[in-house]
């Protein structure tokens, strides 16, 4: 993922040493439960990119302890992280569970589809409601950029119970279409004509 | 303690063959200081309800009882009575009298209630600056926008200090931004001013803000939720995050 790119970002502002770069990277993602990296993720990144020739140690900031390790970015590092900045990020996968759910459930007929829907709609309201309480209880004139975070959290459900709607009116049409099943292939070798 | 009680209510507009059910046999208890929404798709009998509850509409069969009286053995005066005594309004479209300022709009349910100018003044910009436009009192609708409208049209329903308000689509009318603006106002409304909300809305932005969603569907309610049920593992890990900020 990018969490290498990630830190030499963090280096790139400023020349740090493993345990604060950890620390940094922990509050820029919101928070260790919303995307941990362990020290061992830190310092096998930073090996690799000590060899690599992204960044190079550094000398202690006067004041500091001499055993903390700084680095600092090099040249190719610089260029590196110029190329991520510019790249796109790609949106997140079409992989959905619910998805796979009801067109499984569809032609099962002890499945109670309806409840299914319904209870996945509770849950996501539920989950809406504490996120958006949670959000107004963040303070706009210093915490906007883990309200901006929040906001795509809520925007994310919102999407979800909007498809829901959707699925939920159109249920019977996709029921009178046939299941998604693979194109049955021959087995073994292709004939040789 | 229940505040609102609905049993086997129903609603039938017009006869025989042309006959269509709105409302068909609900049951339904809101607690007093809570904030409800009420959602479905269009024409599921989400307004219906909200206007049988208001004495708006009169049931086909059911009641309706609003701190223990049941509404639909009343006369009209008396209904109009408990209407204005005890419950608030807010619609889609905010209302608004175009020539009245903020001010005067606010005060204006308890200027035709017979109160003194002065008083019912007062208690208009009390409203006026729970809402947060105490700047905008002396502002004409048409100098304020959509969101500031709504605020006046809240605090126009706050000055007889009803205890349920009832909210038709508050936002439909609304961008998003607005709409969270109002959203907040009535979920203030219960949190700081104790008042219960009963909210009919589409917008799950909006009815995230509630307590309690209850969904219908073809005139009855399929489903009633909790917003503050057993978080999900996803729902717990955004609030350790939170907490870890």
């Amino acid at each position: 993922m990018s969490v290498r790119h990630t830190l030499l970002g963090l280096i790139a502002q400023q020349p740090r040493y493993g345990y604060e770069l950890r620390a940094a990277f922990t509050a820029l993602a919101g928070g260790r439960e919303n995307w941990d990296v362990t020290p061992a993720q830190i310092y096998t990144t930073l090996n690799r990119m000590l060899t690599a020739g992204l960044i190079r140690e550094d000398s202690s900031p006067v004041d500091t302890p001499s055993e903390k390790r700084f680095y600092a970015l090099t040249p190719a590092g610089r260029e590196m992280l110029e190329d991520w900045f510019n790249a796109q990020v790609n949106s997140a996968p079409q992989q959905d569970e619910f998805h796979l759910k009801l067109m499984l459930a569809r032609s099962l007929e002890w499945v109670n589809l309806p409840r299914m829907i319904q209870a996945q709609r509770s849950s996501l309201y539920q989950e809406l409601h504490r996120i958006t309480t949670q959000r107004q209880l963040l303070d706009p004139a210093r915490e906007l950029a883990h309200i901006l975070l929040m906001d795509k959290a809520i925007m994310h459900l919102e999407a979800d119970l909007r498809w829901l709607d959707m699925v939920e009116a159109r249920m019977e049409d996709v029921q009178k279409q046939p299941a998604p099943e693979p194109e049955l292939r021959r087995r073994g070798r292709p004939s040789k004509n | 303690m229940a505040i609102i009680e609905v049993q086997n209510l129903s609603k039938v507009y017009g006869a025989g063959d042309t006959a269509v059910s709105a409302l068909d046999g609900v049951n339904l208890s809101i607690d007093a200081g809570k904030f409800v929404a009420v959602m479905g798709p269009s024409g599921c009998g989400k307004s219906t309800l909200l206007h049988l509850i208001g004495g708006l509409d009169h049931p086909t069969a059911g009641k309706v009882r609003i701190e223990g009286q049941d509404i639909a053995a009343m006369k009209d005066e008396q209904l109009t009575e408990l209407r204005r005594r005890k419950m608030g309004f807010i619609f889609q479209f905010f209302n608004l009298i175009p020539v009245l300022s903020a001010a005067e709009n606010a005060a204006l349910p308890l200027l035709l209630d017979g109160v003194k100018p002065a008083s019912a003044n007062a208690k208009a910009l009390e409203w006026l600056e729970k809402n947060k436009l105490a700047d905008r009192a002396a502002h004409r609708p048409d100098e304020l926008s959509g969101g500031q409208q709504q605020r006046v049209a809240i605090s126009r329903a706050m000055v007889s200090d009803p205890v349920i308000i009832l909210a038709d689509e508050p936002t439909g009318n609304l961008d998003t931004h607005s709409s969270d603006e109002i959203a907040s106002a009535l979920r203030s409304l219960v949190t700081d001013w104790g008042r219960t909300v009963l909210m009919v809305t589409h917008d799950p932005r909006i009815a995230a803000y509630a307590d309690r969603i209850i969904f219908l569907k073809d005139g009855k309610i399929v489903d009633d939720t909790l917003m503050t049920g057993e978080a999900s593992d996803n729902a717990r890990r955004l609030k350790e995050k939170v907490e870890s900020l």
